[in-house]
Order: C-alpha cells, then structure tokens, then sequence
C-alpha cells in the first residue's frame, strides 16, 4: 500500500489515526453551518455537506467565516460528536482556538506541501501532534 | 514554548483565583497551538454569550457547570469569579431581544434563561450591550489597543478602521482573554503581521451600503487563504456603514481579519503604506460582472410572494432608521409579512426619542435589539416560506438554517417587498 509521509508544525500532542475527510474550501464558521448537536455539515456548496466530522480527521486550510467556528466544534465535542483530529495547512485564530478547545491532536503549518491538495477523503491518517509528522495511506476504493 | 511575565506566573500557578488560572491556562494552551511565544494584555472585549445555541448542548442548567466546561475547558465547575478589571468587557450579538420574545416566536422558558446567563455575567463584570456594531455606541478600541471580539465584522472593523490589534479568537478564547486580560502575541497583534498582500481594484459600483456588501463577498471570494486584502482602485469614497458591510460580507467568504482600503484605513493612507514597501502577492481586478455573480449567489432567482422580511444585518445606524422611517411613512406592511428592523437598544432608545421607532412601527414593522435570524436560529424563522433579507451575511447564512427561498436587496427593496407582500426579480438583482 502507498504510504506519503509529510511533515509540519506539532500542535497538539497525541498520536491517531482515521480516516481523513478534506475540507478544500474550508468550512464556515457561521451558525448552521456545522449542526452543534450532531456535528453533521450543512453548509451549501460545501462537499462534505451531510456528512459527520465525528472520528476523522479533518484536513483543512484555513478557518473561514464567522468567529464563532470553535464554538460550532465543542457543542459537538460536548455533545459525543468529536473528530479524531486535525491537519491544517497555515493555522490561524479561528482554527487555533478549535484545536486547544477540542483537545486532540493536530498538526499545522505546512511549509513545502500542501495536505489539502496531498490528502484525499477516505485516506487513512496517522498524525503525530508530538512530532509533526502525518503519514498517508491511499484509500484503495 | 509560551514566556510568561511573573504577573503571568502568579495568574499561572492560582494566586488570583482558580477562574483567573484556568482562563489562563486555556489561552497558554492556545498560544502553543498558534506557535506563539508570549502573551499581550487585552482591554477591549465583546463577547458572544448568554443563552446562544451552541449551548444547546448542555442537558444542566446549571449555568457555571455549563460556563466552566464549555468556556475554561475545565470538566470540574470552577465558581464564576470577576472578568480582567482591566478590559472592558460587554456582550456581543444576544440569543434575542432584551425584552420581547413574541415577536421572534421564542419561548418566555429561553427569554428567562438567556436573561438569567446574561445576569450572572453582568455580576462578573461584562456589561450587557448586545451588539454586533459595538462601535455606533462606544465601544471603539484605539490604534494599536489589543482586543478580543467574538463578531467578525468588528474583528475586520477594529483592526482596519480603528488601527487596534487582534484576532479572529472565537469564542472560548475571546471569553477566557477576557478574564484573565491576556491573549497570545501573534498575527495581527504585530504590526510585521498586519500588512496586505493581495491588491483589489475596485471597478464594480461603490455608491450605496449594498454595493459595498457585495464589494466584500466578492473580494473574500477571491482572496486567497491566508492572504490579506487591500482594497484599492477607483472606488467612492466610504462611510462607516459601508466599512460595515464591506467587513460584514468579507468575514462571511472568507477569513480575512484585517482589510486595509487605501485613503481611507490608518495603515494605508498609500497603496505603498499598506504593502509595507513589497510587491503585491496578486493583484485581482473586481469588475461588474464579478458584481452580479455574486448577487446571483447570493439572491434566489425569480420572483414570488413572500412573508418574512429582515434588515439590519449587522445591526443598524441610527441615520439608516431615520431613512428606514421616512421611507415607510405613510405605507403599510402586507398583512402576511413578518418584518423585523435590527438594530442595539441604546441606539434603539435614540430611535424611540427621535421618533423613528413609532413611525416604522406604525407602518407595521417591528424594531428589535441585539439579534438577528441567524442567531436566534431555526425556532424563529421555521414558519417563514419566503424571505427577504437585507445583508449579505445574513442571506449566505441563513440558507444553512431554512428550505426557504431567500431573496437579497437593499434596505428600500426590502421595505418595498414587505409592502407588496412580493419579492419582484426585476426590482432584485437583475435590474
């Protein structure tokens, strides 16, 4: 099976690993966007919309829309509907304040490639939040 | 790892009480995340609290349970103790209006509780405001000031019109910085951070509030992530309502957190001055078809007959009800037509004494505080099967929240609409 190995900025500590669902226009913060009791994605136009972020890891590029984005993130989290962690080409606030909240891994700051256009959604990730380092593995279907 | 100064230390280790240490504790580990150093002090804050939805998560009403577990990540209640003496602290957008849930279909049981949250804070030290344009009555930090807000359109406003430093926080960190009067010293609290990358010419219309609304859907649209939008090009002079919008719509596409237009931000009183002497990374010219597309995103097509109206997305001046007023004098809103008017209650209370508040309600629309559809969410709005909504933000995220047909124009296309009881396509975006 082909494995990619990339590498960027540890930024919550932990070792996962799940499938990835891949946000390649992020997700708006807005309220609605990311039901807070379910953690299923209704926002319009975005590709994963109907689909649960619980036990993935999410692949993004960046936060987008309201400011409220982490507090979409923990509902859910408080709720039992929690991703598994996270992989985020250039934090920023809004993202960084998602991660600390959640508390499970991420790993952020790509410097020389970009996961959102490496990682697909349904490859298996392994992230190391210690180290940096989030290992791919194609999804065969 | 994170410095801390021996105040931090004190704050770090619980001197000043388990809220103040587990407030700093979150935003230490926050600052880990973003790969910050040290900390700055924060004296400027809004705060997206009381009985909003993302609480719904909780089954306790138990309000520190809910406040420690969801705002200070802490599992074990933490006893609510006071907000940072030096920042002032006041609430952002509210879950409803500060005294009539009726109108807006919410149940008295959330009005009491919503009321009984924002209590227990105001006792803690954050006034209620309930505002998302916090700068119409005062709240305005100052060049270089570090601040947290929960809204993003202020987010935009206060780094680029005001020159003040901050960040896009959201809402645990915005509330923890609060408390314990710190922040991480990252991103727009450095100046090297602050500069635009990406340059907008400006050659679509720029003459009314609504172009500048799709003015800043069409530059978040093409802004690359994580790049910084300057605003350039043959564009009308602004005023504050229409830095409003742009900012408003901008945060609705986009991350943006700071938007620089030329001549008329502090940082960018040259095209020169904003880049901070380097080349742009892309210049992107937004021209008239670009325009109308996003309306055409933005608007349902066709037309048809319709019962909720909505304006004020973000809250409203107190000159946009006096023209709100005179423009309704003298009609009447269609019998099937809920039509809600936006604005805080302090400029509220100048309405009511200028006059306007009588004159629009006389007309059959309501004028209601601090809150708006998106907000108050789906219990408010479930009944409505065609709206018309004035802000850009508001009709891109309601669409999230309703089957509706939503249908988007300016402050006097709405008004129009919620006269006739209709939304007609050729009044709309297709004009």
């Amino acid at each position: 099976m082909e494995k990619i190995i990339i590498k960027g900025r540890p930024a919550m500590g932990g070792i996962v690993e799940a499938p990835a669902l891949v946000f390649p226009d992020s997700l708006a913060g807005n309220s609605g966007s990311l039901q807070d009791k379910t953690g299923i994605i209704m926002e319009k136009g975005n590709p994963n919309r109907g689909l649960s972020i619980k036990g993935s890891i999410l692949v993004l590029p960046c936060a987008k829309g309201s400011n409220g984005f982490s507090a979409h993130f923990k509902a859910a989290k408080i709720s039992g509907v929690c991703p598994a962690g996270w992989v985020i080409t250039k934090v920023d606030s809004r993202l960084g304040v998602a991660v600390a909240s959640l508390d499970v891994p991420a790993v952020a700051d790509f410097e020389e490639v970009d996961p959102v256009q490496v990682i697909k959604t349904g490859d298996w990730v392994k992230i190391d939040g210690d180290t940096g380092l989030v290992e791919i593995t194609r999804n065969p279907l | 790892m994170v410095k801390l100064t021996a105040y931090e230390q004190k704050m770090f280790q619980g001197e000043m009480g388990e809220f103040k240490q587990k407030a700093l504790e979150f935003i230490v580990k926050y600052a880990h995340v973003l790969g910050a150093e040290e900390l700055c002090e924060i004296t400027r804050a809004t705060l997206f609290i009381g009985a909003q939805h993302y609480l719904d998560c909780f089954e306790t009403d138990d309000y520190e349970e809910i406040f420690s577990q969801f705002y200070l990540s802490s599992d074990k209640k933490i006893k609510m103790g006071r907000f940072s003496d030096n920042c002032v602290c006041q609430t952002c957008a509210a879950a409803c209006d500060l005294s009539d849930y009726v109108t807006t279909h919410l149940s008295k049981e959330f009005f009491d509780r919503d009321r009984r949250f924002l209590e227990i804070t105001k006792q803690a030290g954050v006034n209620i405001v309930n505002s998302c344009t916090p700068y119409y009555v005062g709240w305005i930090p100052l060049m270089g000031e570090h601040f947290v807000t929960t809204e993003s359109s202020n987010t935009l406003m206060s780094n680029s019109l005001f020159g003040a430093y901050g960040n896009s926080d959201g809402i645990e960190a915005a509330v923890c910085s609060a408390i314990c009067g710190r922040s991480p010293l990252w991103g727009n609290h450095l100046k090297e951070n602050r500069y635009g990358t990406v340059v907008f010419n400006i050659q679509c219309k720029s003459d009314t509030v609504y172009d500048w609304d799709l003015i800043g859907y069409t530059v978040g649209r093409y802004l690359p992530f994580s790049e910084k939008p300057i605003i350039s090009g043959n564009f009308k002079r602004p005023n504050i309502n229409k830095m409003r919008q742009l900012f408003s719509a901008l945060a609705t596409t986009s991350a943006a957190e700071i938007c620089h237009v030329v001549g008329i931000t502090p940082e960018a009183h040259t095209l020169d001055m904003a880049l901070g002497g380097k080349p742009p990374k892309k210049i992107i010219n937004i021209t008239e078809a670009q325009y109308k597309e996003s309306e055409k995103m933005i608007c349902d097509p066709g037309s048809g007959e319709i019962d909720y109206v909505n304006i004020g997305c973000p809250h409203l001046a107190l000159d946009e009800l006096r023209d709100v007023a005179f423009y309704l004098e003298g009609k009447k809103v269609k019998d099937q037509v809920e039509f809600l008017v936006w604005t805080d209650y302090a400029t509220k209370a100048m309405s009511d004494a200028n006059g306007y508040t009588k004159m629009i309600e006389e007309a059959g629309a309501h004028v209601l505080t601090g809150s708006c559809p998106v907000v108050m969410k789906e219990e408010s709005h479930k009944h409505a099967k065609a709206m018309v909504m004035n802000g850009a933000k508001q009709a891109h995220a309601i669409k999230a929240q309703t089957k509706a047909k939503v249908y988007f124009g300016d402050i006097y296309q709405c008004m129009d609409a919620a006269v006739r009881g209709r939304w007609e396509e050729g009044e709309g975006w297709r004009k």
